[in-house]
């Protein structure tokens, strides 16, 4: 589903590469921890998977396309394919949960019925079951972030990318955000997630791809955030 | 579905910022009013052109006891003075017709030309104005020829060509159209930047809309065509605005010219109406141009 093939990416006003040489292979299905200190390059990672930047070497295949052979007016059907949630949220605040979930389908020009019909569906599986009417700023962190998947799953795309979903969110809150993860996982899609929570990835046991200095320096399946831990 | 969400993301763009999108549409009004005004003052010069071409006569004036020319030795031309001018200027092979005004119908067009002020008719006694000789040329172009053939003759004050006044006159047409379209261009200026401006506080201000839109892989016209169609609409309203203010320029300024400098030919409103929608059109087009390429600059796609 997501092939690095040997990727270096160096930023042009920065001399140390972000990545270097990385390989890395996400098959369809997979949940991911991609883990690592702050400046390892797990962003530059899902920046990649994005097509937001363009390795400096090397190439990024992501379902089977390769990015750099993409047009640049196919990137958006790209995205499609693929959800996004961030450590911030990224709500709309002068619109309400549902309003902010339609959001994402009104601008790709998805039909009122179908997004009447879809909508209120991802709303329940991410736990949100008559919130519908409620503004951002009336939600808990952790009820934000459910919105932000909701947001992202709610085209079923076949990758979902993850930059530090638990970041903003208390421990316990933050458990109900993985379970809404892997949910989505076991319906086929593929999750990638980057964080430094090491409960989290020690309590999930999934695989784990561990970045340092842009470098890959452990690729494990069922793995824990540290072996030093 | 896609249209209502489009005009809704343009009506927020332009309430958002209410006083930019107000400032770019006065600019645009007057920057358009001045170049549909210049497109007009141009129109009318050509018009008027060709008819006074076709109209264009030589004066030919007599003596007069008041005349300062030293030929005339302060007498009136002889009444055997003015019969020879006359009969050598139907022999001259350039002239297609010649007309003889005396000093009273000379007098009484003085004083209508001048009705409306009386205090120059009243210093003015008949006799005052010369009578004359007026020329109609076959080609206006070769008036130089009569006119040397005339000056000089015993009984003649002086040999006017309308044509040369007629010059002097849209010289100045000429310079208002110049500037009116020189002032126009500034503004034009003005207006690019300020679409410009508009539209890149609007990019700013929905910076996380089109943030996630483009995330979720909203197409590039889709980000683009609000602000894209924002800047047209204040480009149309603008232009809607200045078809108001040609309207007042052919009333007060044309039509005004055309009482005081007696136009021989009217500007027709049809011709009014196809400059409003030609500048209208640039209009629009202008803003639409300038928000697009300010968001190749500001909005990353």
């Amino acid at each position: 589903m997501i092939h690095f093939d040997n990727v270096t990416k160096v930023y042009p006003s920065q001399n140390r590469p972000a990545l270097q040489h990385v390989n890395v292979a996400v098959e369809k299905g997979e949940f991911v921890f991609l883990v690592g200190p702050s400046g390892s390059g797990k962003s530059t990672f899902l920046r990649l998977v994005l097509k937001e930047e363009r390795p400096s070497q090397g190439h990024v295949h992501v379902a089977g396309k390769d990015l750099s052979r993409l047009n640049n007016w196919k990137v958006p059907h790209l995205r499609r394919r693929i959800g996004c949630v961030f450590q911030d949220f990224r709500l709309l605040p002068n619109k309400n949960v549902f309003e902010n979930v339609a959001f994402a389908l009104e601008v790709i020009g998805k039909p009122r019925r179908f997004i009447g019909k879809v909508v209120p569906e991802v709303i329940d599986l991410v736990g949100l079951e008559g919130k519908a009417h409620r503004m951002p700023d009336e939600l808990s962190g952790g009820e934000q972030q459910r919105v932000a998947i909701a947001r992202a799953f709610v085209n079923r795309p076949m990758i979902l990318l993850a930059d530090e979903p638990t970041g903003n969110i208390d421990p316990a809150t933050s458990i109900g955000i993985m379970k809404v993860l892997d949910r989505i996982n076991r319906t086929g899609t593929t999750v990638v997630m980057a964080t430094h929570d090491a409960a989290i990835v020690d309590a999930f046991r999934k695989r784990v791809v561990e970045l340092e200095d842009g470098r890959v320096v452990r690729d494990q399946s069922r793995g824990v955030y540290g072996q030093a831990y | 579905m896609r249209v209502q969400f489009v005009l809704q993301e343009i009506w927020i763009g332009l309430r958002r910022n209410l006083t930019m999108s107000i400032s770019l549409v006065i600019t645009v009004a007057i920057a358009m009013a001045l170049f549909g005004t210049g497109l007009l003052i141009n129109k009318q010069v050509s018009n008027s052109t060709n008819y006074w071409y076709d109209k264009i006569e030589v004066s030919i004036f007599m003596c007069t006891k008041t005349s300062s020319n030293t030929s005339c030795n302060k007498a009136d031309a002889t009444q055997e003075q003015k019969n020879t001018i006359k009969s050598d200027l139907e022999k001259l092979p350039q002239v297609s017709a010649v007309e003889y005004e005396s000093k009273d119908a000379a007098f009484a067009r003085f004083k209508d030309q001048f009705s409306s002020t009386p205090g120059m008719v009243q210093s003015t006694k008949a006799g005052d104005i010369p009578d004359s000789f007026r020329v109609r040329l076959k080609n206006p172009e070769e008036y130089k020829s009569v006119s040397s053939a005339m000056l000089g003759r015993p009984g003649v004050d002086q040999v006017v060509n309308e044509q040369e006044i007629l010059k002097k006159f849209f010289r100045i047409l000429n310079g208002l159209q110049w500037a009116a379209l020189l002032i126009a261009g500034i503004q034009v200026i003005a207006a690019v930047l300020i679409v410009g401006n508009t539209i890149r506080l609007s990019a700013f201000n929905r910076r996380r809309e089109t943030g996630i839109m483009r995330l979720v892989g909203s197409s590039n016209m889709y980000i683009q065509l609000p602000f894209i169609l924002e800047g047209a609409i204040a480009g149309l309203v603008g232009g809607i605005l200045a078809a108001f203010l040609l309207v007042l320029s052919k009333i007060f300024l044309i039509d005004r010219l055309q009482g005081s400098l007696q136009f021989a030919s009217q500007l027709s409103w049809s011709s009014v109406v196809g400059i409003i929608i030609f500048s209208v059109c640039v209009g629009v087009l202008l803003c639409a141009l300038a928000s697009f390429l300010t968001l190749r600059r500001y909005l990353k796609i």
